[in-house]
């Protein structure tokens, strides 16, 4: 299994797309801090000032807005496989396909957990920089850095659905614009709906908003209850993926 | 009785190549090494690192929807030889070959390399290895694609450089492999199957996209690989001319059942095929008496030749030996292998028409 992880890595790190991704996440979560700082305190916004604890709270969180980049690490990291059909020599070299499955899990948890760690350290110094020349710099007390702890968890999670989500399509565009339509489009129509809005705690993004922070939200779980959720729909995306990746022929 | 007359034939192989190891001293040198890499994990590109691995083909059945792609095939790989899966596009090659590596499921059969499925094979890179399609990604460099599969198999990664340069592709190693040109992409290929140093390879219509020169490299690889390091080798091709040189043995399949499973010597003499024999010689009469009383059947064709049908060379030649008769050209007559190729598949065609659509074989 740790051949098959390396395996995995060396697959990542020898393509420029990390790359890319992590620093499209980095410059998405300084101009979402930026933003969040810039009109924190005004009225109109309703976000609360720079100072208070819930605007802390929103800022240290600040890192899930770029939850989709990481989704997305996930599904390219298994579906290019199919895309350039290197599933062949892949699972040749490997025939348990479930190993390989597992292993591209935790490859990527590992993976997405150092980029969420950047992210973080940048989320964290972009809003240092902004808030405290507004006056407070968030400090890194147990509050906050546990929040910024749930906010890299989430991140990694959403990297291990992507990769569940990439071997049960296979397509990458079609995962991707799959995931982007489900990710701005589903979930914020039955969030904004009062007939659906109930559902909504128990859907991906209602158990990020419950792990992290939110204001003005819909009903929503516990912090703790959402983290399992969460973690719960990335099992299930894996274990759908790893069943179909055995069962299904490579083609 | 394909089975009887398959093992003759290739008793017969091995006993000229043997003769052959003994008088040449580059193929002695190969031997040395062999016995030096045995107890080494990983050999040299000289011989594989296991023994030699028979691939066996039973009743295998597939369908794909109401199309039957492969129906009841059955055939046998011998060790050391190299064999020619041969068809037409759609007669069911690259489902089979992936049916044989465990990336498609079976209906119905097995195969098997010394008796256990692929995917059951405990170090299955370091037994088979296999060039389905050129498979990599782009981006990458062909030196880090076969450092990849080095890391998923537990092979040194220096492994990597060495296949590169068994292939001729060292200096491009470090180029991405999207760059690559089709042989280098073939190439690129044969060196991800050679990375585990197998006993068997694999070799899925190899010389797609080869220039001539390429086709003529991969001809001598592929015999170097089989004949003089004792591999395994089958590789499948649409045409018969373009692996005519190189297999020792065929298997022809059509519409997804076998045609043929034969040796070229076999298919060659046409002796199952009823070829014609054409003999040349000044004493045409006397020796058109001498069949005829063997129970030939002879057509005289002019004042100096003659043909026989239904018999091979060998046998020919031996009554005109007996009889005292001088010969000035005694040649078989079929036809030429293409032909009898192409006569071998077409009577498939019509069970082709119904039942297989063209793109059947993927």
């Amino acid at each position: 299994m740790t051949d098959l992880i390396r395996a995995e890595w060396t697959k990542l790190f020898t393509t420029r797309v990390w790359l890319g991704l992590l620093l499209g996440a980095c410059v998405m979560v300084i101009g979402f801090a930026v933003l969040l700082t810039a009109f924190a305190g005004n009225p109109e916004s309703g976000i609360p000032a720079v100072g208070t604890p819930l605007y802390e709270e929103l800022a240290m969180a600040n890192a899930v807005n770029v939850n989709v980049l990481f989704l997305i690490v996930g599904i390219i990291g298994m579906t290019q496989e199919y895309r350039h059909r290197t599933a062949t020599p892949t699972f040749l070299t490997t025939p348990r396909r479930g190993n390989v499955v597992i292993a591209k899990l935790l490859a990527y948890a590992v993976a997405a957990a150092l980029f969420a760690l950047v992210v973080l350290v940048v989320n964290y110094a972009a809003v240092a920089v902004h808030a405290g020349a507004r006056g407070a710099a968030p400090a890194l007390d147990a509050d906050n850095l546990g929040t910024l702890g749930s906010a890299g968890l989430a991140l990694v999670i959403y990297a291990i659905i992507g990769v569940g989500l990439g071997a049960l399509l296979r397509n990458q565009v079609g995962a991707i614009v799959g995931g982007l339509v489900y990710l701005f489009v589903i979930e914020p129509i039955i969030r904004s709906i009062p007939a659906t809005s109930g559902a909504y705690k128990w859907m991906p993004g209602g158990a990020l908003e419950a792990l992290t922070a939110t204001f003005e939200g819909p009903d929503l779980l516990e912090a703790w209850q959402g983290g399992l959720l969460l973690l719960g729909y990335g099992l299930l995306a894996a274990l759908l993926g790893t069943f179909l990746a055995v069962r299904r022929d490579i083609a | 009785m394909p089975g009887v007359t398959g093992t003759g034939a290739v008793n017969g192989g091995r006993h000229a190549r043997a003769g052959s190891r003994i008088v040449t001293p580059v193929r002695l040198d190969g031997r040395d090494t062999r016995h030096q890499t045995r107890r080494s994990a990983i050999a040299t590109p000289h011989a594989p690192a296991t023994g030699p691995v028979r691939v066996e083909v039973r009743g295998l059945t597939k369908s794909f929807g109401s199309v039957r792609a492969v129906s009841d095939l059955g055939f046998t790989v011998e060790p050391g030889t190299v064999t020619g899966f041969l068809g037409p596009n759609g007669a069911g090659k690259t489902t089979t070959l992936r049916m044989l590596l465990g990336l498609v499921r079976p209906d119905a059969g097995t195969a098997t390399f010394d008796g256990t499925p692929y995917t059951s094979l405990r170090e299955p890179v370091r037994t088979v290895g296999a060039v389905l399609e050129t498979a990599f990604h782009p981006a990458r460099s062909g030196r880090n694609h076969l450092r990849v599969y080095c890391r998923a198999a537990g092979l040194p990664v220096e492994r990597a450089d060495a296949v590169l340069a068994q292939v001729g592709l060292a200096d491009a190693g470090r180029r991405r492999a999207g760059g690559y040109s089709l042989g280098m992409r073939q190439r690129l290929g044969l060196a991800t199957a050679l990375l585990g140093d197998p006993s068997v390879l694999v070799l899925d219509e190899p010389a797609n996209g080869l220039d001539p020169e390429g086709i003529q490299w991969l001809r001598g690889f592929i015999r170097h690989l089989a004949h003089e390091q004792g591999r395994t080798v089958l590789v499948s091709s649409h045409l018969l001319s373009e692996v005519e040189q190189t297999v020792d043995r065929v298997v022809i399949v059509g519409a997804g059942r076998l045609v043929r499973e034969a040796s070229m010597a076999q298919l060659r003499s046409g002796a199952e095929g009823g070829g014609t024999v054409l003999v040349r010689s000044p004493q045409v009469a006397r020796l058109a008496e001498s069949l005829r009383a063997d129970g030939m059947p002879v057509t005289l064709d002019g004042d100096d030749s003659l043909t026989v049908a239904g018999r091979t060379t060998a046998e020919v030649g031996a009554r005109a030996f007996a009889a005292g008769v001088e010969l000035h050209e005694l040649r078989s007559r079929t036809s030429g292998l293409e032909e009898i190729y192409f006569q071998l598949t077409a009577g498939q065609e019509q069970y082709a028409a119904g039942a297989t659509s063209p793109e059947g074989s993927r």
